[in-house]
């Protein structure tokens, strides 16, 4: 694929010389009477177009199709000529439409037929036509550019196609001499300039057409080279619809386009209303569109190809494209060598532009992969499927088309900002329900939904301590929390446990923010002074942490942004414990953790202190206790527990549970029942 | 090139849904057949009685050429066993007859060719030599097998080594055979004595350039997951002749954001990959992307690593509840999009498509580097009650089927065009608006074609239809037909000051038109 190939630049020379005024003879009768009003009326005499009306029409049908396919890169110069060339738009991608060109050819007019001949010429237009295609678009400009020291590699190749009425062979062999030479010289000045581009390669496309019913004077000849920079080809053409056809067929060569024709598309009709008939609509696209039933049946490929109806203001076509402009699809078929049919491609519409989808029709390899739910975590049951859906639509994307600045001044550019609020977003973020205490609570949400912006108003910091105040206030009454407590066993944790592990995850979450803002640090703030902590436990904190942070290394979420984070370690080293646990205990099958988003039971969590000890039990602790347990716990993760203590109650455990899971039982001893 | 396609009318939401499937048997190393998932490679290994020559080993017992083949392919097998899960292979044997021991049941893209030999090429009729010299003459009945009709590659393992090859034309005609394959593959030979480590050398080398898995991890913010992604993702050349370097996607696939599937739709895309969470332990050996293997060891693996948390497995289930697609960066201007593909056996999985390179891959997303996140927008383009969608972006310029051009090359299209101002013309002054909408726009199109005998053909047109006006008819008719005839007339002499082309040909002021002004 190359952009810059020949089609980039096409310059259309038309002829304005008097002798294009003459009539094409081919009648067009345009007062079709109706049946009942004809009486003794008699129509009017058909009129018919001019040589220079069917260049016009055929060349604006060339450009209509070639912007409808391809709407950027493929560009037009149009040029007219007579005494003089007039150039109706330059390269620059707003000049590339009909609407300009059309309004421009109105203001040229039609060829004055009282014009003297013998200053009109097609040669200003071709020597206009040498001097377009030196010119630099805004395209290769872009490549240059962004190429540097490789701006070589762009290449200026272009296309001429000129639509006169020439007097003979030799006539056409000067015209063509002077393109050569034209090029040849100015090839010489644009060596020496910045903004001019040597022509690498044209080609020139000389159309003589002429009136229906009279003799050519010029030979058709098939594209030849005439140096190594010019190729030329000669069509001999009759005005009126045969020029349309060849031009037709032109854009479809020059652009690599193909023809696909819908047929048997039922559609009302407008008088019977409860009847329909089939219509057949030739569309064209590029051909790549067909590659896949070329090649071979099996060939898998998929793309998607602008169209333009060949016919494009017939019913049929705007019934089609009218319906899928309105945002509905076609599907379609095609037979195959065995006689079956093939759904191969969809015509579809994307903001009011029709695409042809070409759709895989081969089997592909990709076919039945694999579930994801037999792969890495794809037994893990409690994934928060709701929250991250309600993450991904805060993340989704939009355009922002304006330019936005920075305030350093500097571009910003969207993308990079959607990149930057996802790293901000997921600081914290436990992917499943079991591992957070948080985002479990409906009270949080107030907070955790603005503490991941880049900066908060002074209503968001409000609203961040209220949540705080509200959580305290939860504390004081002793509302339950919503720990989770997958694979635990007995009650859980105690009431100021269930706080304690809830204000360490919120901490966590805060922490994880506070360079964002000084209103982050005003909240963080705020959460230190209202928290209720033990005393000892600051001091226990400051001792452990060493360790902790040497331990548990198995586990990244979130670490580059959080230096304190003591309760998410021991937390989520608990949680594969427990998973581990799990792992032992049971023996049924879980389903597909995507189909299964549900939060298993709210059971008590297990926690760091959880171990079996009789001490546990006992009310408040001593100090000595506490130690103790904080050395046990440090000690339990340097090596695995014993099966056995781990799932004991009162120390006690039974062997060979799983003699009993394999045999399909379920274990309901000490209390533990298999999940689910 | 012409085709005729049957139409069929049918809402769909391509590609996310997926054909039905069938499982495949395949060819294992040790011999062993077994159900699984594939990617296709052919192993044509060649029987013929060259291959038993012994080859001589000191102090070990004897070897032949076939031996090393065996043993070559049993490592190529047993690496695509663990490191390439989904590879699917089929083995043919030949020597003057082929046989194809194990067919392959499914289609398949570009295929791999895997030609086992030992250079021996055989005499006569039907040996290579022999078809390579008669290559001109074969007709299109009896083509010769390369180039392959669809797009593959040949990679020619040889028993043997290179001073042995070269010493006949065999090497010759084997590199005619990848020249054929239009350069499409790579001639392995052993390097020094045949013996097993030689061998596996070789086939290592084979494994390296062909069967060597993608890892990369997937990353959305700080969520991470290790991922294989299957089939290898082909480097891409953008333009061949500005950035001729082929193209390769990062190891790092980033998440840059999400999009609701019906705004995505339908996207084309380069092709398509499964992205398969992968556990990597500490030598850096994954475990394996989880599909069911017949060890014990590798069963309480994969069982441990499906209970440790995945991204990818949590992503994959939102992406499906919420009908989203997370769109990812691949590379500088390269994005691809994930999204969760089911297949019919409520299997699921996640997918990841390639985009064309190019900072616009899709036209109706805009530019890529243009899309940010909706918090940086004014209001919610998604809406309150996520009602609306910033997408599709419409282009600057409609196409042509969707803003009524006007094309003549058929009479019929200017007939229409004409039949309606008619028709307009006998319902004024109730149409007046219509009547003038129409006209105008014919009077534009004439004027830019140059068809100012048209404009006075309408001309005369109009003012028969005046002279035809029933008793009946409303005053302000006759007034207007006339106002209308006598400017397409001023137009037609082409006169500057009456044929500007944005100039619009405006209803006469009449003392009805106060009271007759059509309600549009």
């Amino acid at each position: 694929m190359k952009i810059f190939s020949e089609s980039h630049k096409t310059v259309f020379v038309v002829d304005h010389c008097p002798y294009m005024a003459e009539s094409c003879r081919q009648h067009v009768e345009f007062d079709m009477l109706v049946k009942n009003r004809t009486q003794g009326i008699i129509p009017l005499a058909p009129i018919s177009k001019s040589l220079w009306t069917c260049s016009v029409e055929s060349s604006m049908e060339y450009c209509r199709i070639m912007y409808d396919i391809f709407p950027f890169k493929k560009l037009v110069n149009f040029i007219v000529s007579d005494s003089g060339a007039h150039v109706l738009n330059s390269w620059t991608q707003e000049d590339q439409n009909l609407q300009e060109l059309m309004a421009a050819l109105a203001a040229v007019g039609p060829p004055n037929p009282r014009a003297d001949p013998e200053c009109c010429s097609i040669l200003h237009g071709l020597v206009a036509a040498v001097e377009a295609l030196c010119k630099i678009t805004e395209y290769q400009h872009e490549a240059r550019t962004m190429l540097m020291e490789n701006a070589e590699r762009v290449g200026n190749r272009g296309r001429i196609i000129c639509i006169t009425n020439a007097k003979s062979d030799s006539h056409v062999r000067m015209l063509e001499d002077c393109v050569q030479e034209t090029i040849h010289e100015h090839n010489k000045l644009a060596a020496n300039s910045d903004h001019l581009m040597q022509i690498q390669k044209c080609e020139l496309v000389l159309i003589h057409t002429y009136p229906v019913g009279e003799d050519s004077l010029v030979s058709d000849r098939p594209k030849k080279e005439l140096s190594p920079v010019l190729t030329s080809e000669v069509h001999s053409v009759r005005a009126g619809r045969h020029l349309a056809t060849k031009l037709n067929v032109l854009v479809q060569q020059h652009f690599d386009l193909a023809s696909t024709t819908i047929t048997n598309i039922p559609m009302k009709e407008e008088q019977h209303a409860n009847t329909s008939a089939n219509y057949d609509v030739e569309l064209l696209h590029h051909k790549e569109a067909h590659v896949d039933f070329l090649k071979s049946e099996l060939h898998y490929c998929t793309g998607a190809y602008r169209i333009s109806p060949v016919d494009v203001n017939s019913r049929p076509s705007s019934c089609l494209t009218n319906f899928l402009l309105n945002g509905r699809s076609v599907l379609l078929e095609q037979p195959r060598k065995s006689g079956s049919k093939v759904i191969s491609h969809m015509l579809s519409s994307h903001g009011g532009e029709i695409f042809l989808h070409v759709l895989s029709s081969s089997r592909s390899i990709l076919e039945d992969p694999p579930s994801i739910s037999e792969g890495c975590g794809g037994r893990v049951t409690d994934y928060r499927i709701t929250d991250f859906g309600e993450f991904m639509r805060e993340n989704r994307l939009t355009p922002f088309l304006e330019p936005r600045y920075k305030i350093d001044g500097s571009l910003e550019i969207p993308l990079e900002r959607a990149k930057d609020q996802l790293e901000k977003h997921t600081r914290y973020w436990p992917m499943i329900i079991s591992q957070t205490t948080i985002f479990n609570m409906q009270a949080v949400v107030p907070l955790a939904s603005v503490i991941v912006k880049e900066a908060m108003t002074d209503e968001d910091v409000l609203n961040c301590q209220k949540t705080i105040y509200n959580l305290v206030d939860m504390e004081r009454k002793n509302d339950p929390l919503p720990i989770s407590t997958v694979g635990t066993r007995g009650k859980g944790p105690k009431r100021d446990e269930q706080y304690r592990i809830m204000w360490n995850e919120l901490e966590t979450l805060v922490r994880a923010h506070i360079n964002n803002s000084d209103k982050h640090q005003r909240v963080l703030e705020c959460l230190m002074a209202c928290r209720s902590k033990p005393p000892e436990e600051e001091e226990r904190k400051k001792r452990g942490r060493k360790r902790e942070d040497k331990e548990d290394k198995s586990e990244k979420l979130g670490k580059d942004y959080e230096s304190d984070k003591p309760w998410q370690e021991s937390e989520r080293l608990k949680g594969i414990l427990d998973r581990e646990k799990e792992e032992l205990a049971e023996a049924e099958v879980i389903k597909d953790s995507p189909d299964s988003p549900e939060p298993p039971n709210k059971k008590p969590l297990i926690t760091m202190d959880e171990m079996p000890t009789v001490e546990k039990a006992k009310g408040p602790m001593s100090l000595l206790s506490l130690w103790s347990n904080r050395i046990n716990t440090a000690n339990s993760r340097k090596h695995q527990e014993f099966i056995g203590r781990l799932n004991s109650v009162n120390n006690k455990a039974e062997l060979y549970q799983h003699l009993k899971e394999e045999n399909g039982m379920e274990t309901t001893e000490n209390g533990k029942a298999g999940r689910q | 090139m012409s085709r005729s396609v049957t139409a069929v009318l049918i809402p769909c939401v391509w590609p996310f849904s997926s054909p039905s499937t069938q499982g495949i048997t395949v060819l294992r190393g040790d011999g062993s057949r077994e159900e699984q998932f594939i990617m296709p490679t052919v192993v044509v290994m060649d029987v013929s009685l060259s291959m038993t020559r012994p080859v001589s080993v000191e102090g070990s017992e004897e070897y032949q050429r076939k031996h090393l083949a065996v043993h070559g392919l049993t490592m190529l097998f047993e690496h695509m066993a663990t490191n390439y899960k989904l590879e699917f292979t089929a083995l043919v044997v030949f020597s003057s007859l082929w046989e194809l021991m194990v067919p392959f049941t499914r289609d398949y893209n570009t295929l791999q060719v895997v030609l086992v030999t030992d250079g021996c090429l055989g005499i006569g009729r039907g040996s290579l030599r022999h078809s390579l010299a008669t290559h001109n003459q074969r007709s299109e009945s009896n083509r010769f097998p390369l180039p392959f009709p669809f797009p593959s590659k040949l990679y020619v393992m040889c028993m043997a080594n290179l001073e042995e090859l070269q010493s006949t034309d065999s090497l010759d005609c084997l590199e005619r055979l990848i020249d054929l394959n239009n350069g499409e593959g790579q001639i392995f030979t052993i390097d020094g004595p045949l013996c097993l480590k030689n061998v596996q050398s070789m086939f290592g080398k084979l494994i390296d350039l062909a069967y060597t898995p993608f890892h990369a991890v997937l990353k959305c913010g700080h969520l991470t997951s290790d991922v294989q992604v299957f089939p290898r993702p082909e480097p891409f050349i953008i333009d061949e002749e500005i950035d001729p370097i082929p193209k390769a996607i990062n190891t790092d696939l980033e998440i840059v954001g999400f999009v609701d599937i019906a705004d995505i739709s339908s996207p084309p895309v380069l092709s398509r990959h499964l992205v398969l969470p992968i556990a990597l332990n500490r030598e850096g050996d994954e475990v394996g992307p989880g599909i069911t293997d017949d060890t014990e060891d590798e069963n309480s693996a994969n069982q441990i690593a499906g209970k440790i948390p995945n991204f990818c497995v949590l992503l994959h289930g939102s992406l499906k509840v919420e009908g989203m697609v997370a769109v990812v960066q691949l590379g500088p201007e390269w994005y691809g999009m994930l999204y969760s593909q089911a297949d019919s056996k409520k299997k699921s999985n996640l997918m990841m498509s390639l985009f064309e390179p190019g900072p616009e891959p899709l036209p109706w997303l805009g530019k890529m580097a243009q899309l940010g996140p909706i918090s940086d927008a004014k209001e919610n383009p998604y809406g309150e009650d996520d009602n609306k969608s910033p997408f599709p972006l419409q282009p600057k310029n409609k196409r042509s089927y969707a803003q009524n051009v006007t094309v003549w090359i058929k009479p019929s299209g200017l007939q229409t065009d004409v039949q309606k101002i008619l028709r307009n013309a006998r319902k004024l002054p109730e149409k007046t608006q219509t009547f003038y909408k129409e006209l105008n726009r014919l009077r534009k199109a004439a004027l830019a074609f140059g068809f100012l005998d048209l404009l006075k053909g309408v001309a005369d047109m109009l003012e028969r239809e005046c002279t035809l006006l029933p008793d009946t008819a409303h005053p302000d008719a006759a007034f207007q037909l006339t106002h209308a005839a006598q400017q397409l007339k001023v137009a037609s002499t082409g006169a500057s000051e009456y044929a500007a082309y944005d100039h619009n040909i405006a209803p006469l002021q009449t003392d009805f038109s106060s009271s007759s002004t059509e309600r549009m």
